[in-house]
């Protein structure tokens, strides 16, 4: 259960100790990518606490959306429609959704829990 | 193990996630301290700079003076200036090779004129030769070879043993080439048309030799006099001494 946490710890000290920057005009993809890891990070989360989660969706689901989000991003751009909002939008609509999932579902399993504490 | 997976899986995709940010949050602080200064004070860091810039300015300026000064030292320096003298002395003397406009001459035995059972004519005579510098020289030639020997002013054209010999080297056969240059392609043009119609071909066709003259040549290559010179009456004027 530590683990995933511990990969986070490692990636953010890796991606802080490499010093690298990224240009300024990219850093909107970046960051649309960025969103679209979490959306997928919490959305796999969530699959797991309902028992539904599946290795291949939740890996091909990461890398997929990342892309289509930073060339959503760059369409956009290239369009001179802000189409990057619409990514924004919706990662951060199934972003709340998921974390409110997985909330509710924490919230049952700790209330059972104390029922079954109380219980014996 | 479906347990391990996951979770490898799960810390590879957090792994990833991590680094991003980090990048991310790396891309966006940037500037890590905000610029608080007042227009007096950044009119003061203006006003530095401009000062250290006029300062390097005037370095650049003063460094490239001092370049310019040895330069132009370097130039008009003694050394330089024999250097100079000495390069335009050899030339004069015939030491260097030369390249410029000219003609080429080719001294070859007339076949036509030799009779049945007479020798082919095989040597030139030191007097024709003689006459044919002459000749070049009146037509304002300037660096002259001879068979590859080149003509300064103390060569000498003699005959040894009834051989020809120009500063010791032989005329040993026949055809000979004459190499002519001259100042510019006017000159060489102007020498083209005096030697069409010389009298030297008459005098050589009465040895038994023809002496054709080639079409102006932009660039001939004349040889340098690879021997050293000797000078024996010669000597430098003694400083003071003179009355």
């Amino acid at each position: 259960m530590w683990l995933p946490f511990m990969g986070l710890v490692i990636g953010i000290i890796l991606g802080l100790l490499t010093e690298i920057r990224i240009p300024e005009e990219y850093s909107n993809y970046l960051s649309i990518a960025v969103l679209a890891a979490f959306d997928t990070l919490f959305g796999g989360i969530r699959a797991y606490l309902q028992n539904i989660y599946d290795e291949k969706v939740f890996v091909s689901g990461f890398f997929f959306n990342i892309v289509l989000a930073a060339s959503l991003a760059f369409l956009g751009v290239h369009l001179g429609v802000d189409l990057y909002l619409a990514a924004v939008f919706a990662f951060g609509v199934r972003l709340f959704q998921n974390i409110a999932v997985i909330r509710r579902i924490l919230l049952t399993k700790w209330s059972t829990n104390k029922e079954k504490l109380e219980k014996s | 193990m479906d347990k391990q997976k996951l979770n490898i899986s799960f810390t590879l995709v957090a792994a990833v996630v991590g680094f991003m940010i980090a990048i991310q949050f790396q891309t966006v602080k940037k500037p890590e301290e905000r610029d608080t200064r007042d227009i007096w004070q950044l009119r003061e860091a203006l006003l530095q700079e401009k000062e250290l810039q006029s300062n390097l300015l005037t370095e650049i300026r003063s460094n490239e003076e001092k370049l310019s000064a040895y330069e132009s030292k370097r130039k008009q320096s003694k050394e330089q200036a024999l250097r100079d003298t000495l390069e335009e002395l050899k030339i004069e003397a015939g030491l260097t090779e030369v390249t410029g406009p000219g003609i080429t001459l080719e001294i070859e035995p007339a076949i036509e004129d030799t009779q049945l059972g007479d020798p082919v004519t095989r040597v030139v005579s030191p007097e024709l030769l003689k006459r044919l510098l002459n000749e070049l020289n009146m037509y304002e030639a300037k660096y002259v070879s001879i068979d590859g020997q080149r003509i300064i002013n103390t060569t000498v054209i003699r005959d040894i043993n009834k051989e020809t010999k120009i500063d010791g080297h032989s005329i040993k056969s026949l055809p000979i080439e004459v190499k002519v240059a001259v100042a510019d392609s006017t000159t060489a043009e102007k020498l083209y048309n005096r030697m069409k119609v010389s009298k030297a071909r008459d005098e050589f066709f009465t040895e038994g030799l023809r002496l054709n003259v080639s079409a102006p040549i932009p660039n001939i290559k004349v040889p340098a006099y690879d021997n050293p010179i000797r000078i024996r009456f010669l000597e430098p004027i003694k400083e003071g001494v003179g009355t």
